[in-house]
């Protein structure tokens, strides 16, 4: 169990250290731990980016609390969350002490201005990988094209999109045209 | 006399413990209106710390925002540790992080329970089917928004293609893409530096 715990806590640390680029950045490690070790699936991952995103809070502390409480309970919960945030802690520490060398350093600036593309190029390929690993079908594609279409040209509005994702599943299912 | 002391004690506890107790309150409240995704943090803090509070100025608060998200980890996190510091030192940044995880905390422990339970009812997978595409429907958006924000000229292009190609194709873990790219970023300020050297 203690070494359980201590590999949540690695983990989740390496997460804190690693992601930059804001809430979803946490989701291709986590996306990572689900292939490397058995705590959850990465279909249960996509469960809990769904919550995580209606749910009050950061979504990279909802996700990180998620994954810790289903890999272990509540003290798997505690684990994850403390030690996502650590990091940051330190790393803030840290800048607020040197922050004019910070603000104006050079090499400073050439690294963020790469980790940003990076960070964001480790989320794209995670939205592919869900891409082809889900059982979309036909109509679930084009539930897909007209979403992403709508919410670039009107609003990009977590609860809307998955309110109706949420209904047209339960529909569909009802009238059985997806067969899950 | 001893009267007095007494007095002076309480006074000083109730100081210290309200601005503990307030920062800890003020963040638990930006933490329990933060729905969908870290874009609305912006507007909320400055509702909350600048116009309510008056803790920091909307310039601080821009620049505490601007610094944590060219830092690691949950960029909402790192702005309260931010002021939270700024307002009482480590005490206040303790107290910024509790309140600003507190409210996900309790939420996701409660709804990771109830879902444990109902996930084995039909119509629920049927939802959880559709919300499982909204979900994709959202990270393509989050990309979309970071693509507009980050890409801009073509070393941030040359980044993010091989960064792109080493995630899809090989099993290198996503740290040390990451650790690439700050390897690229020194190298490309290195030569950065040779121009400026050999124009002058």
């Amino acid at each position: 169990m203690i070494e359980l715990y201590f590999q949540l806590f690695i983990q989740f640390f390496h997460i804190g250290v690693f992601s930059f680029g804001g809430g979803y950045a946490t989701l291709p490690f986590l996306y990572d731990i689900a292939e490397k070790f058995n705590w959850f699936t990465t279909s249960q991952l996509s469960d809990m980016l769904a919550v995580s995103s209606v749910t009050p809070g950061p979504v990279g502390i909802n996700m990180a609390t998620f994954a810790g409480f289903t890999t272990s309970g509540i003290t798997g919960a505690l684990i994850a969350t403390t030690s996502i945030i650590l990091p940051s802690y330190i790393f803030v520490t840290i800048v607020s002490k040197i922050l004019d060398k910070f603000k104006t350093n050079k090499y400073i600036k050439s690294i963020v201005k790469s980790l940003k593309p990076a960070g964001c190029a480790l989320l794209s390929a995670v939205g592919v990988k869900l891409l082809f690993t889900s059982n979309l079908h036909l109509i679930g594609s084009i539930m897909l094209i007209v979403l992403i279409l709508a919410g670039i040209k009107i609003k990009r509005d977590p609860i809307f999109i998955l309110g109706i994702c949420a209904i047209l599943g339960y529909i569909l299912g009802i009238i059985n045209i997806i067969g899950v | 006399m001893r009267n007095l002391f007494v007095h002076l004690f309480y006074v000083i506890t109730l100081v210290m413990e309200k601005s503990f107790y307030s920062i800890f309150i003020t963040f638990f409240k930006v933490g329990t209106m933060l729905l969908g995704g870290g874009y609305v943090i912006l507007p909320l803090l400055t509702s909350e710390l600048v116009e309510k509070k008056k803790w920091i100025t909307s310039d601080e608060l821009c620049e505490f925002y601007a610094l944590s998200s060219s830092l690691p980890g949950v960029i909402a996190v790192n702005t309260a540790i931010f002021t939270g510091r700024k307002l009482l030192k480590t005490k206040g940044a303790i107290a910024a992080i509790i309140g600003i995880i507190l409210p996900s905390f309790l939420a996701i422990v409660l709804l990771a329970s109830i879902l444990n339970e109902i996930v084995h009812y039909k119509s629920i997978q049927n939802i959880f089917w559709g919300v499982g595409i909204g979900v994709i429907v959202l990270l393509f958006l989050a990309i979309k928004e970071m693509w507009t924000k980050c890409i801009v000229d073509k070393y941030t292009i040359m980044v993010y293609i091989i960064c792109l190609l080493l995630a899809l194709f090989t099993k290198i873990s996503p740290a040390i893409i990451i650790i690439l790219s700050i390897v690229i970023g020194v190298l490309n300020c290195q030569f950065n530096n040779k121009k400026e050297e050999e124009n002058d």
